[in-house]
């Protein structure tokens, strides 16, 4: 060491001689590094929600240039057996075909606590969804049977209302008619877990409709994939697409990009505040300690002693701050569900997000110490000294 | 006054940080490039009995011998990954990029013809091995090829009921 430091005891007996200032200190810091963890949470859920969506085995088939907004495709009913009975990679056990047809639309949803309807995600499928997409979990209830809806885990968040009013046995109305919810499920956090699921011949009928929107299929290997894709070139009158599930997604993250980075500067401008609250905070530290921080060089300590006594104030509050925030986001903000357009997600606060929140906040800390700590070291000690 | 000097600094580099992160939403996709034809599959000559698509289509038997011309589109994306099939239209179709003044960026996909029945316009193109099987090379990796070349294909027509025509190509001859 070039210099002999203060005592640590020091820097952190100061913060206890001004209690008030020190507490008020912390408290802006650890709302800053609240609002980053917030931020993070959300980002992190978002990004989480679209990776997971996609497995690699799963390929779209969907009416051509559908691919961004399959809500919009539609495909003749028989379009599955022709598929099944086409293409020879497609995954099978015990003689089943993993090809499941389905109808996928937003809807209108008006459930039994509320007349005032909501914009729901509907799926009607068969028996052959839960072979295709693999994360799925029954997590209550029965397979939805004539008349009947499967609710996905965050089905509720994504029609902004209270679960209850979509727990097991109660009504959903929601085309023209009325749904009983047969249970629930989970989907590994994908974004099918935001959807209505009903029987597909059911929803077709409600909707007086004979068509599809998309196939999944769910291929042996990579080479099924580029089987489906060539099937769709070959078949030129059909019009159709073969979009691989994870390119589906990939898109969509692509579509969420300009959210994420705003998201992205919304942290850093919460910070950027951060740091100028710091700032402040510190710099009347300082103002007020004239007399003190001369008397200390008098004594014998450096100016860099000094400032290092700052700067190990400043990251104490922030670090004190940093972990009051993640105390408090920890149980409120973690989980919380959130509403976007394709669905809904729970926010994120990962050890990615804790990560930034804390690095974010020893940064305001440090970085808001060292211009009131640079003013120290450049007071002359004489005049310092007769400071009022 | 020495805050007002960090100030207006860290906001400046602030906002400088986040644009240069960027904001593109333009998809990135892998592109095969047009690498050197595989000789094997290429012709070194145009033959001269090629007939444009709709003739092909028309006149056309499953598995009759033929040799077929057009130009590499009819979709926005006209090509199987992984694979050397593709699909061509008729040479009497515009493409959106021959109109003045369009500014498509996919003008290949031929959208703005008026022509009303591009699905009849058009045949896919499966470059096979000696035992029929698809090459399982990109078609612009193995022949050099890209979008609106105009190409001769001389190989097996494959019709279904459909009416859908696929060329089972043996040769390809590529205008430069």
């Amino acid at each position: 060491m070039f210099f002999r430091p203060l005592p640590w005891d020091y820097g952190v007996r100061n913060l206890w001689r001004r209690p008030g200032r020190s507490a008020l200190t912390m408290l802006g810091l650890a709302t800053v590094v609240f609002l980053v963890l917030l931020v993070t949470a959300f980002v992190r859920g978002l990004e989480a929600t679209l990776a997971v969506s996609g497995d690699e085995r799963v390929v779209l088939v969907h009416s051509l240039g559908a691919s961004e907004n399959i809500e919009n495709s539609t495909m003749p009913g028989r379009s599955s057996g022709l598929l099944a009975a086409s293409l020879r990679r497609i995954e099978s056990r015990f003689g089943e075909r993993y090809v499941s047809p389905e109808l996928y639309l937003g809807s209108e949803v008006t459930t039994a606590g509320s007349s005032v309807p909501c914009k729901g995600l509907v799926r009607g499928v068969t028996l052959a969804a839960p072979l295709v997409r693999r994360q799925f979990q029954l997590q209550s209830g029965a397979w939805p049977s004539a008349g009947e809806v499967l609710v996905g885990r965050l089905a509720a968040a994504k029609l902004g209302r209270d679960p209850r009013e979509l727990a097991s046995g109660q009504t959903l109305h929601f085309e023209g008619r009325d749904w009983t919810v047969s249970g629930q499920f989970a989907a590994g956090g994908s974004a099918l877990e935001s959807e209505l699921w009903c029987p597909v011949e059911d929803l077709q009928q409600a909707m007086k409709r004979q068509d599809l929107s998309l196939v999944a299929v769910t291929v042996t290997d990579a080479e099924g994939a580029v089987d489906l894709a060539e099937f769709c070139k070959e078949r030129l009158d059909l019009e159709w697409q073969s979009t691989p599930e994870t390119a589906y997604y990939a898109a969509l993250q692509r579509h969420y990009g300009p959210v994420r980075a705003v998201a992205w500067l919304i942290v850093v401008l919460v910070a950027g505040a951060g740091v100028f609250a710091g700032l402040n905070t510190m710099y009347g530290a300082v103002v007020g300690r004239v007399r003190e921080l001369a008397m200390l060089q008098t004594l014998g300590f450096s100016r860099r002693a000094i400032a290092l006594s700052i700067v190990q104030e400043g990251t104490l509050l922030a670090a004190g701050g940093s972990l009051v925030a993640a105390a408090i986001a920890l149980p409120l903000v973690s989980g919380a569900a959130v509403r976007f357009t394709m669905g809904a997600f729970n926010l994120r606060l990962d050890s990615t997000a804790l990560i930034i929140g804390m690095l974010t906040g020893l940064a305001i800390g440090i970085v808001g110490s060292l211009p009131p700590a640079w003013r120290a070291l450049r007071m002359p000690v004489v005049e310092a000294l007769k400071a009022i | 006054m020495q805050v007002r000097h960090i100030v207006l600094p860290t906001f400046v580099l602030t906002i400088a940080t986040v644009i240069g992160c960027g904001i593109s939403t333009a998809p990135t996709t892998t592109t095969p490039t047009a690498a050197a034809p595989d000789a094997r599959y290429v012709l070194a000559e145009e033959p001269a009995d090629a007939q444009p698509v709709i003739a092909v289509r028309m006149a056309s038997k499953d598995g009759d011998e033929v040799t077929i011309t057009g130009r590499i589109g009819g979709d926005v994306d006209p090509w199987v990954k992984g694979r050397a099939t593709f699909v061509i239209v008729d040479p009497s179709l515009h493409a959106c990029s021959e109109r003045e003044g369009d500014k498509c960026e996919t003008p290949w996909d031929f959208c703005c013809d008026e022509i009303g029945h591009l699905n009849q316009s058009k045949a896919t193109i499966k470059i096979v091995d000696d035992a029929g099987e698809t090459i399982a090379t990109d078609a612009r990796e193995l022949l050099g090829v890209k979008e609106l070349q105009t190409v001769t294909i001389r190989g097996q027509a494959k019709r279904d009921e459909a009416g859908n025509l696929t060329v089972l190509g043996k040769g390809v001859y590529v205008k430069r």
